[in-house]
């Protein structure tokens, strides 16, 4: 008895394509469809708004492009088209990547037939032109704060330990960053204070999920809590009867010459504050320990398997520290840089930009990369449902201020089992 | 490298995991460590690698005492481990992984992958472990993962290599591959420390062994010694290694599989298109290394997951779509491969956990309440009957040995009125005579005309109960046999190869 034949079987398993692709590209097309039909057929006026490319306050522009009038209906129903489009090509081709960047470009596309449809509804004060510019200079400061977030939700959860107190992290920084910023005059300063009370809050979040081995999530939350509560106690306690020490300042722009004087993007990418070019670096230097460096290994390896690294002599415990506590300072930073374009502490401002950090860090895989493309679709679509309001759009405030939360909780459920996390995030260690 | 252990002594609270072990490991010696599971092999390993530290004792290394504090200071000392459950990172490459924790170093802290491949290079032609140092561990195949294990612990210059149970998840042909690769490991001066509870590999490949019982060194024997006389020792008492089956002579068809697909957790094909028939008093062992769809299968049999397509058919009814109760109700009896997990509720009582698949039926329930009173005589009467080892039937689940919480759930399942039994993995972890019991049960099953699938990854198992035995590849059946099909012809089909055996 013996065997004739030694070929193999086949060895590829065939992938059934998972269904969730396609409810998304449903989710895009019905709201391409909405869009087409309310925003485009629907609409009875005929008129014009202008796109304007020249930003309102950089004076100095030595460029004019001048602007663009279009007739808003029909612009209305090519986005919309292009929306159906992008939802007809996921549905049919399935492309194994890219889905949701698509998805965030559909979104981004709706909020802007929005926009035009908005700017020349009659109204008690009607706006006939749309600035890009001043949108995209408007937007980048949302974008730094998500990315300084979803940095921070890097740092922590490459080494397996999930951060959900980003949130409380911005408001720790953003009071503290006020005070220091407003009694010293010197953002270096506030800076520094904003990474060494983000850095606090991390030990503290470390030290309950590391020692006690505690529900790292449950931690995070009261975490945010108790530092919102605090945040408005204090407000109320040493804000309010000394103003004194939350006087409004903002970061000054620093111009790069030449580069700030490119169209559109210089004033958008090179005439911003330190904060912003601080972000760039941070971006850079993360990327780079982590992928390229021994330190970069480890910390993977930690976030993986941590007992393959505890095999090999890394001491698992302490590299998850040191990295929630850099993580914490890094978005204690992001909540001073917050601040400084809000130009003081108010209670309740940071409004979850925390929490849809960490939802950009999932659409950016978890890479700092990654997390820069999320947070600049995340951003715009904060900043254009904030910015939908002064165009006082016939919708409820409050609805709009509902979209960014929508469009995050379809981003991570249509996300949730198609990427994957380190595996060993959010899990406890145990030594033995 | 000497290695020498000199009376090592490690204790979890009032439990002695190892009490004075003594054994001496000589250069170019493969020395084998044999024990069931429970016997305190692993965390004498562990203490010898700096995972634990030993309450009493000590360790030489060439007649030196050499305290080992943790893992990275054994490997400093030359040992390196192979542990039964890989420390690889699946996301890694193999080049990642071989110099994780000791990378070569270039400027701004980066590592110099191009010293690390050629090092892995010149490590892999010097011991015959061909692997590419750029894969990605998790799209290699067990065998090769192994490899990069071995050859993760050459790299940190190991003169002593800790094998914890390795043929483990490895095809008889892997397992000689592996025998080979140990064999010159050995020959270039390598000490082997082989720890097992397989009798047929030691006898195969070591020079000295030591066997160890309740945490303590019972014996050493030569290799020459014979597998019952190594049980023995190893068990404390004789034992029956095989079992005796009445004449095969099977019935009607019992149940019927038909083309299933099956996809497991992360939506891929994980049982593609599996047909097979099990007849009324036969056994059809199922064969193969694990994760290639035996798993999935037998989930979706027993109704924990859905099937995408085929049928499954139970005495002329068709099952495919019933949910776990109703699959229950139908017939089935399941023994699933994770028992703590899917087998019993640890924190509830034997008592409760005996009736966990027909809480809500007579004699148990009436009227929406629970009969304890039938309850407890039904625990008592399946105690006494199955020999379940428990100080009480009120006794948590979780205080039972593996063997006795395996029990637990044989006699659940096999009580009831069953028409077919689908048991998965259902000795792993257990004691050669938990296994001797369990098999008993399961031919006792068959004698009374019942039909079972029988899963698992033993090969040993397959052989010993499988009136038929059907081999799984990567979600497809490569070949039904007969049981006194060679070894080597069954570890051909487990590595995929087609079936065209003559006479079959």
């Amino acid at each position: 008895m013996s065997l004739v034949s030694t070929t193999p079987v086949a060895t590829t398993t065939p992938i059934i394509k998972s269904a969730r692709t396609r409810v998304i590209a449903v989710i895009m097309a019905v709201i391409g469809l909405f869009s087409f039909v309310v925003f485009g057929l629907g609409s009875t006026v005929r008129s014009h708004a202008a796109l304007s490319f020249t930003p309102l306050n950089l004076v100095n522009a030595p460029w004019h492009l001048g602007s663009l009038t279009v007739a808003t209906r029909w612009t209305d129903i090519v986005l919309s088209l292009i929306i159906v489009a992008l939802a007809a090509e996921v549905f049919i081709r399935q492309p194994s990547r890219g889905v949701m960047p698509r998805f965030g470009i559909a979104a981004i596309l709706f909020l802007v037939t929005l926009l035009f449809w908005a700017a020349r509804t009659d109204g008690p004060s009607q706006v006939n032109s749309v600035n890009v510019t001043s949108i995209l200079v408007g937007c980048s400061a949302t974008v730094m704060v998500l990315v300084f977030g979803s940095l921070s939700g890097v740092m922590c959860e490459r080494a397996g330990v999930v951060n959900i107190a980003i949130e409380g992290q911005f408001i720790a920084g953003a009071f503290l960053g006020s005070m220091i910023a407003s009694t010293t005059g010197n953002f270096f300063y506030a800076a520094i204070a904003g990474a060494v009370v983000g850095g606090l809050i991390g030990l503290v979040l470390a030290f309950f999920a590391l020692r006690y081995q505690s529900d790292q999530i449950i931690v995070g939350i009261v975490l945010v809590t108790m530092l919102s509560s605090l945040s408005s106690y204090l407000n109320l306690q040493v804000f309010t009867p000394f103003p004194n020490f939350n006087t409004g300042n903002l970061a000054s722009n620093l111009a790069i010459p030449i580069l700030s004087k490119i169209p559109i993007i210089g004033p958008v990418l090179f005439n911003q504050s330190a904060f912003f070019y601080l972000m760039i670096v941070l971006v850079a230097v993360v990327s780079f320990a982590l992928f390229k460096t021994r330190y970069g290994l480890h910390v993977r390896a930690v976030g993986e398997h941590p007992r393959a690294a505890a095999t090999v002599g890394i001491n698992v415990v302490r590299v998850r520290y040191i990295n929630v506590v850099l993580g914490g300072a890094i978005a204690g930073i992001g909540g001073v840089a917050f601040m400084a374009t809000q130009g003081q502490f108010q209670v309740g401002y940071t409004s979850g930009l925390g929490y849809i950090a960490l939802a950009a860090l999932i659409f950016g895989r978890w890479r700092p990369s990654g997390a820069v493309v999320a947070s600049i679709i995340f951003g715009l679509t904060v900043y254009l449902s904030y910015e939908l309001v002064t165009y006082q759009v016939p919708v409820s405030l409050y609805f709009l201020q509902m979209i960014p939360y929508l469009i995050t909780i379809g981003v991570v459920a249509g996300l949730i089992g198609r990427v994957r996390p380190p595996a060993a995030d959010g899990q406890p260690y145990l030594r033995d | 490298m000497q290695l020498e252990l000199r009376g090592i002594t490690k204790r979890f609270g009032s439990f002695t995991a190892n009490d004075q072990i003594s054994l001496k490991v000589e250069p170019g010696q493969i020395h084998s460590l044999l024990g069931e599971n429970g016997a305190g092999k692993s965390t004498l390993m562990n203490v010898l690698f700096g995972l634990l530290r030993p309450d009493e004792g000590e360790i030489l290394i060439d007649g030196v005492v050499t305290p080992i504090n943790d893992s990275g200071e054994a490997v400093r000392r030359g040992i390196g481990m192979v542990h039964q459950h890989f420390m690889l990172v699946p996301v890694f490459t193999v080049a990642e992984n071989v110099v994780l924790g000791f990378e070569p170093k270039k400027s701004f802290d980066r590592i110099d992958y191009r010293a690390a491949t050629e090092d892995i290079r010149r490590l892999s032609q010097e011991f015959h472990l061909e692997v590419d140092p750029d894969a990605v561990i998790e799209n290699l195949p067990v065998g090769l993962q192994q490899r990069v294990e071995i050859l993760k612990a050459l790299s940190h210059d190991a003169e002593l290599l800790i094998l914890d149970e390795p043929t483990a998840v490895l095809t008889p042909q892997e397992i000689d591959a592996l025998m080979d690769i140990m064999r010159s490991l050995a020959a270039a001066g390598k000490s082997i420390l082989f720890i097992t509870h397989k009798l047929k590999e030691v006898k195969a490949i070591a020079d000295v062994i030591t066997v160890i019982r309740h945490g303590q060194v019972v014996g050493t024997a030569e290799p020459s010694a014979s597998e019952s006389e190594l049980a023995s020792l190893m068990v404390g008492r004789d034992v029956q290694l095989t079992v005796t089956k009445s004449t095969y002579d099977p019935g009607d068809e019992v149940l019927e599989v038909r083309d299933l697909v099956v996809l497991d957790d992360r939506g891929l094909v994980a049982v593609n298109g599996v047909s097979f028939d099990v007849r009324a008093g036969e056994v059809l062992a199922l064969a193969g290394v694990q994760g290639n769809g035996q798993t999935e299968l037998v989930e979706a049999l027993v109704g924990m997951r859905p099937v995408v397509s085929g049928s499954i058919t139970l005495k002329g009814r068709d099952i495919t779509h019933l949910s776990p109760r109703d699959a229950l109700d139908a017939g089935l009896g399941h023994i699933p491969e994770d028992r703590q997990r899917d087998g019993l509720v640890l924190s509830m009582s034997v008592a409760d956990n005996l009736v966990l698949n027909t809480p809500r039926r007579a004699p148990f329930a009436r009227r929406g309440t629970r009969n304890l009173a039938a309850v407890k005589e039904n625990a008592q009467r399946l105690v006494r009957e199955f020999d379940i080892r428990t100080t009480s039937i009120e006794a948590p689940a979780s205080s039972l040995s593996g063997g006795n919480q395996q029990k637990v759930i044989v006699a659940r399942e096999l009580s009831r009125n069953i028409e077919f039994l689908v048991a998965s993995q259902p000795t792993r972890g257990l004691d050669v005579g938990s296994i001797e019991y369990v098999h008993r049960q399961f031919i006792e099953h068959r004698n009374r005309g019942n039909g079972s699938l029988i899963v698992s990854s033993e090969l040993d198992e397959v052989l010993a109960l499988g009136d038929r035995i059907a081999v799984m590849f990567e979600g497809r059946i490569s070949g039904i046999v007969d049981p006194t099909t060679s070894r080597e012809d069954i570890g051909l089909l487990m590595a995929g190869h087609t079936t065209e055996v003559a006479g079959v």
